[in-house]
């Protein structure tokens, strides 16, 4: 008995110190004196938004085929390493950690959370890495982290929360809306959503009026709550900002309630994404939403049309056996646009690549990306669009779509800070 | 080399005591051959530990199993943050984490302790959570979901004596090993102390020790408190190597994290929340390296540990050396 624990023992503790001893690799080096260039990809892979980190992970994994298979960067292979953030800051930071001082990475990559990205950002310049940040939406990554306080290493390549004001460009014009109300994510991005839309609207429309807000946790599974509150005021128009899963349930629940009988429109945050749309294709399907339910994401796979984009979403559905969401399609640009820069600085070097960044106009699925010194955004448009039923597709699509330049919508330095509360 | 040197020499071999000398000696050279990822890590692993250590004096010497010790160990890192912001003092970041940690448990424990089994499990969930909610809500203070950021690793201001710059991770990491060790070594004193034994006197049978005439409820709250200092203590430790606290630390889900390392390690064992957290940190960070399906693998693993080892890894140690001549039974143990 008591031998038995003891071979058990030993026996886990050889398991334990198997990682540690790495195959011999070759030392040979490339022309950029590395034997590889190694990506530190982050996302979330567990829980309830597990399959932005997959798309994360499908995109980045995508890049790296293509441009190893095609000779790499400068003539160096690239090696990528994905992990899981958990959606938790402190295990985001921890990766970073481990990603660059032990695992060797060159460049950081992906995190879908904004607390994880808010996190990281301050260790980046003791870490002397890139982070190309391609979902966190916060826009104090960006106007406060980069613009203010000045930490160079940071790069969004996708939308911020800007994005999702876009609803106030495509309500603007229809005078028979005028009662708003929001159904918002019970944190910052749920806040400063509903506060950039007002502050949009009320510039195109004096008139308008804010009637009722309800705020729904993380976790939320019965948004009922919720629906009722907002509809007790009668809105015309309902702002709702829950994302992934939580966008589905409180869609399905918001039709058991007669909502879409009600109101005129419905404008879902993120509900451009791939997730949402599988989620709620047979209702679009059945035409339950009327037609009211309209949604932007920070890409759509059916635009640009454009022959690149074309091709890309079918060399990502031939790989993947699916259609890439944003953040697919945000991490494989990153990727690409960390190829452009280190190709342009014939350096692995931080200041050499940033250098390499600045004036960076890059052609990417998602269309023209225009880099912006100030704050280290890349710029470049995505539509809005109505949620439809399109037979070429195997899931609901947005049509109708609403394109409105980046730089109307888009915030400028200097940066008025955004009101981050209810 | 004499008889009797010979003899003193395998004596001191066989005693635990040089073992931990020399394990202690080891941490403190690390800085010299590691790295600054492993040097960061066994820094989560010391905070780990210490969080255990406090979370064990309730569970496997009083008897209490706890799921709310992260909402102590948010208090002492916001506390700590709070601070730090305010005054760049690590010495009074650390201990006002600490005590505002264990005035928090003091009443939390004061409204729990009356309660056993899984009522008292319950409870302090609920008073988890219920830190979680003031942190995530509680916007001013605490910066809501975004948390705190940009606290400084502050210098070690000893009044009088001297100002020690910790800005490297070689020296913070020489600061948490210090304290780490002054704390392992006054938890060791406690628990061996009458105050030690009354719990687990409490633990194995609360009437008798009501019937020797000693207040059950003082005791239990005494080792809630302490329990929430340590987990503060922990917490405290957290902000000046971060540079952030977020909600996430205060959540149930890691209050699992010390129950895991306890079991790991083994409750009965002094030293098995302490083995237990370096198990549970060492197998996560290698197995999330891996592969992205990492809860499934650390699950069977855990799975594995606690129903291999029966009373933790670290009793296996503790039962051989117990069934060696010269050895009392580990500190602890049902003996």
């Amino acid at each position: 008995m008591k031998r038995r624990r003891w071979i058990l023992a030993g026996v886990s503790g050889l398991a334990l110190l198997v990682p540690f001893v790495t195959p011999p690799g070759a030392d040979a080096q490339c022309a950029l004196g590395v034997p590889v260039i190694r990506v530190g990809v982050q996302g979330s892979s567990s829980g309830a938004h597990a399959d932005y980190g997959r798309q994360i992970q499908m995109g980045a994994t995508m890049a790296v085929e293509e441009i190893n298979a095609a000779g790499g960067v400068l003539g160096c292979k690239l090696e990528m390493k994905f992990v899981d953030e958990e959606l938790k800051p402190a295990s985001a930071v921890k990766n970073a950690r481990y990603l660059v001082t032990e695992w060797g990475a060159h460049f950081l990559v992906g995190v879908d959370s904004s607390g994880s990205a808010m996190a990281i950002g301050p260790v980046l310049p003791e870490l002397k890495r890139i982070h190309f940040f391609t979902h966190a939406a916060t826009h104090r990554l960006t106007e406060e982290l980069v613009a203010q306080k000045g930490i160079q290493e940071i790069v969004r390549v996708s939308v911020p929360v800007y994005q999702e004001s876009l609803a106030a460009w495509v309500f603007k014009d229809r005078p028979e809306i005028k009662r708003f109300a929001t159904i918002g994510a019970d944190y910052e991005y749920g806040y400063s959503t509903w506060n950039l839309f007002k502050e949009t609207m009320k510039k195109f429309r004096p008139d308008a009026e804010f009637v009722a807000a309800a705020w729904a946790p993380f976790w939320t599974m019965d948004f009922s709550p919720h629906i009722a509150a907002v509809m007790a005021q009668k809105p015309d128009a309902i702002i709702a900002t829950p994302w992934a899963g939580e966008a589905v349930m409180l869609l399905r629940q918001a039709l058991l309630q007669g909502v879409f009988d009600k109101i005129q429109v419905w404008f879902q945050g993120m509900g451009g994404s791939v997730d949402v749309l599988e989620g709620i294709t047979r209702e679009v399907q059945q035409d339950k939403f009327k037609g009211k339910l309209w949604a932007t994401a920070r890409y759509i796979h059916n635009w640009p049309d454009t022959p690149e984009n074309k091709a890309f979403n079918e060399r990502f559905d031939k790989r993947w056996g699916r259609l890439p969401n944003y953040s697919a399609e945000t991490t494989y640009s990153a990727i690409y646009i960390a190829k452009a820069a280190v190709e342009k600085a014939k350096s692995l070097e931080t200041p050499k690549v940033l250098e390499a960044l600045k004036g960076m106009q890059i052609q990417t699925p998602a269309g023209l990306r225009v880099f912006r010194e100030e704050d280290h955004q890349f710029v470049y448009n995505v539509p809005a669009g109505r949620v439809v039923w399109d037979p070429k597709y195997p899931i609901a699509v947005l049509g109708d779509l609403k394109v409105v330049p980046a730089k109307d919508y888009y915030r400028y330095p200097p940066f008025t800070p955004v009101a981050a509360t209810k | 080399m004499s008889e009797r040197t010979r003899r003193a020499l395998a004596t001191l071999g066989r005693s635990p005591q040089t073992w931990t000398l020399l394990l202690a000696a080891a941490l403190f050279l690390l800085p010299l051959v590691a790295g600054r990822y492993l040097l960061y890590v066994t820094i989560h692993i010391l905070i780990l530990s210490l969080f255990a250590l406090g979370f064990n004096l309730l569970f496997g010497y009083t008897g209490l199993l706890s799921f709310g010790q992260a909402g102590f160990f948010a208090v002492g890192a916001y506390g700590c943050a709070k601070i730090l912001l305010a005054i760049p003092s690590l010495l009074l970041g650390v201990l006002g984490g600490s005590a505002a940690a264990g005035l928090a448990a003091l009443l939390l424990g004061a409204l729990s302790v009356r309660h056993t089994r899984i009522y008292f499990s319950m409870l302090t969930l609920a008073f988890g959570m219920m830190i979680y909610s003031i942190a995530w809500k509680w916007r001013d203070f605490t910066g809501g979901d975004d948390g705190l950021v940009g606290i400084p690793r502050a210098p070690l201001d000893l009044p009088g004596l001297v100002t020690l710059d910790l800005s490297t991770m070689e020296r913070y990491y020489t600061f948490v090993l210090v304290v780490a060790l002054l704390a392992i070594l006054l938890m060791y004193r406690l628990v061996r102390s009458p105050l030690g034994l009354a719990l687990q006197g409490i633990r194995d049978s609360e009437s008798r020790v009501a019937f020797a005439g000693l207040s059950v409820a003082t005791y239990r709250l005494i080792a809630f408190t302490v329990a929430g200092l340590y987990a503060g203590l922990a917490g405290s430790l957290l902000p000046p190597l971060e540079n952030t606290v977020t909600p996430p630390i205060a959540h149930w889900s890691a209050s699992a994290e010390p129950v895991l390392a306890t079991l790991l390690g083994g409750i009965h064992t002094f030293a098995g929340p302490i083995v237990g957290a370096f198990l549970f940190f060492a197998i996560k960070d290698l197995i999330v390296r891996f592969t992205e399906y990492w809860p499934l693998v650390l699950g069977t693993i855990v799975v594995v540990l606690v129903m291999g080892f029966r009373g933790g890894v670290a009793s296996i140690v503790a039962d051989a050396l117990a069934a060696r001549p010269g050895f009392g039974a580990g500190p602890g143990g049902r003996g």
